[in-house]
């Protein structure tokens, strides 16, 4: 197992529900528990658990102490359930956590706010103690599983996909928000690069504006879209310069961005050129032999999936995809 | 001018003179998102922060303005529309040599806003996310938008929308949604916390309109 300075589980972990995964990419989902199979990872998922609230926090929709009240109610079943590793899919989960975390560890008048209100409601079994939850070791995201464990992932290969051309793009709230506890660099983040390494599938080592955002902006995609794709751009011109067969997320929201927009950003630019957008968990899971429609769930994707699969010479019956809309 | 000489005399300044307590910048050191460590004060323009900004970068947001204005505490920032550019990708935040966070500090500000009519009124359109929390415990992409997104992400997506379930069931998920008493315990904690006050405070403004 590869040596890491913060703990990594391989047991006792609630997989992380997230919104955007759960209703745009549930292939996410289902690849990450195919792999996580595969690996001997322990993991429960529980109906119990709320959104990590995020979009909405980032919409400034949500106040940070009602943020932190659905963490700490949320902290309380996955103690209670013996599964307090949080392992997210998603860099938004993954930040608000741990943000949680420290403000319930750290800021003694919003915890005792927190469980008052518990209390005086009726809802005594959520109250926090402080240390309940360590934010740096208690919080982790699928992609450090993947990469704590990436030297047992060959012994699942199925599938050559080294024929690839792969770009990686790390969720801003995985590497930026809390970047002492980001693996493999924030700067120049090469966490899913080490994970491609071990499949043969080596991802370039660099593009123009790697390090930058996806553009999405939580109200920016929404509230101000031209601001938005503006700022996407930059990102997709450069994919296309390098010629990517693929590009590689670890968050549904950026995974969106790039996913659904591609048209739009084809339109905006006048450039054409094919690639897919995949979460590296997808990826894991193709190259360990799962299916591509009812593991890795290529359907709910706007881009369709199939010339990648064409390119790495693997079957697959394009009528079990009944989402998109055929020119027949 | 030397600028540099400029913003020193000025950090000498409030250093020396140990402004009150209740300017713009202490009113969002003792916010409860401002990390105990937030290094607001420590700010010395550098301009890192809007050389990696995307806002800074496609529009007239300005990281480094947006503090340069919190320490001259000018109250005006909180009614200007700028702040609502930030993208919240913490670029600015993890290349800070000082551990100072505009995209921190952002997020302050527009809850100073959303205090008064001028923040809520840049929210209302998001409601629908506030809507699904409280019945199902669970965040969506807000309703209000579905008719340009439609257009953007095609029929694919309307067909995902209608046929979600039936794809989650060939994937072997379970269900989505939280267990019913989860439900009921999420919409307690949100009613306990103040929450629901804080939605129907947002949603009168918008009523207004």
């Amino acid at each position: 197992m590869v040596d890491v300075d913060k703990f990594i589980p391989t047991e006792n972990i609630t997989l992380f529900r997230s919104c955007l995964v759960s209703a745009e990419y549930p292939g996410v989902e289902a690849s990450t528990k195919f792999v996580f199979d595969k690996l001997g990872v322990e993991y429960v998922i529980d109906r119990n658990q709320s959104c990590c609230t995020g979009l909405g926090h980032y919409y400034d929709i949500f106040d940070e102490l009602s943020t932190t009240a659905l963490a700490a109610r949320n902290f309380s079943y996955a103690i209670r359930n013996n599964h307090k590793q949080y392992v997210p899919m998603c860099a938004t989960c993954y930040a608000i956590l741990k943000t949680s975390a420290k403000i319930l560890n750290e800021k003694d008048d919003v915890r005792e706010e927190i469980n008052k209100a518990f209390r005086e409601n009726g809802l005594e079994e959520f109250q926090y103690n402080k240390g309940d939850i360590d934010p740096r070791d208690d919080i982790t995201h699928v992609v450090d599983v993947l990469y704590y464990l990436k030297d047992k992932i060959p012994e699942f290969k199925k599938r050559d996909i080294s024929n690839l051309t792969i770009a990686t793009h790390h969720g801003c709230h995985y590497c930026k928000v809390h970047y002492n506890d980001t693996l493999c660099g924030y700067r120049n983040p090469e966490i899913i690069d080490k994970i491609c390494e071990v499949m043969e599938a080596p991802a370039l080592q660099w593009y123009d504006h790697k390090p930058r955002h996806c553009g999405s902006g939580f109200r920016q995609r929404y509230a101000n879209r031209e601001l938005s794709l503006d700022a996407t751009v930059d990102k997709f011109e450069s994919l296309h310069k390098e010629k990517v067969d693929v590009l590689l997320v670890m968050c549904p929201n950026c995974q969106l961005q790039f996913d659904r927009y591609e048209q739009v950003l084809e339109d905006m630019t006048g450039d054409k050129h094919y690639f897919a957008v995949m979460n590296i968990a997808q990826l894991v899971a193709l190259y360990m032999g799962a299916d591509p429609y009812k593991v890795l769930g290529i359907q709910t994707h706007t881009v369709n999936v199939e010339p990648l699969l064409d390119k790495l010479g693997i079957e697959y019956d394009s009528t079990e995809d009944t989402l998109h809309v055929r020119n027949e | 001018m030397d600028y540099g000489c400029v913003i020193l005399k000025k950090l000498g300044r409030r250093e020396m003179t140990n402004e009150s307590e209740d300017d713009l910048a202490h009113k969002i050191l003792k916010d409860i998102k401002a990390p105990s460590d937030l290094g607001l004060l420590r700010c010395v323009q550098c301009g890192l922060c809007t050389s990696m900004c995307p806002a800074s970068r496609h529009s007239e947001y300005d990281a480094r303005e947006i503090i340069k204005r919190v320490l001259d505490n000018d109250e005006s920032i909180i009614e200007d529309e700028i702040i609502w550019n930030c993208f919240y990708c913490y670029t600015c935040h993890s290349v800070c040599p000082v551990g100072n966070s505009v995209c921190e500090v952002n997020q302050i500000l527009r809850q100073m806003a959303i205090d008064k009519d001028v923040g809520k009124k840049q929210i209302e359109s998001f409601m629908s996310f506030a809507d699904s929390f409280l019945e199902e415990g669970l965040g969506i992409i807000p309703k209000e938008y579905h008719g340009q997104l439609k257009i953007d992400y095609g029929k694919h997506w309307e067909n995902l929308q209608e046929n979600l379930q039936e794809v989650r069931e060939e994937l072997g998920l379970d269900s989505m949604f939280l267990l019913p008493e989860a439900k009921e315990s999420v919409d307690k904690t949100l009613d306990a916390i103040g929450f629901k006050k804080r939605v129907d405070s947002i949603k009168e403004v918008r009523n207004r309109k």
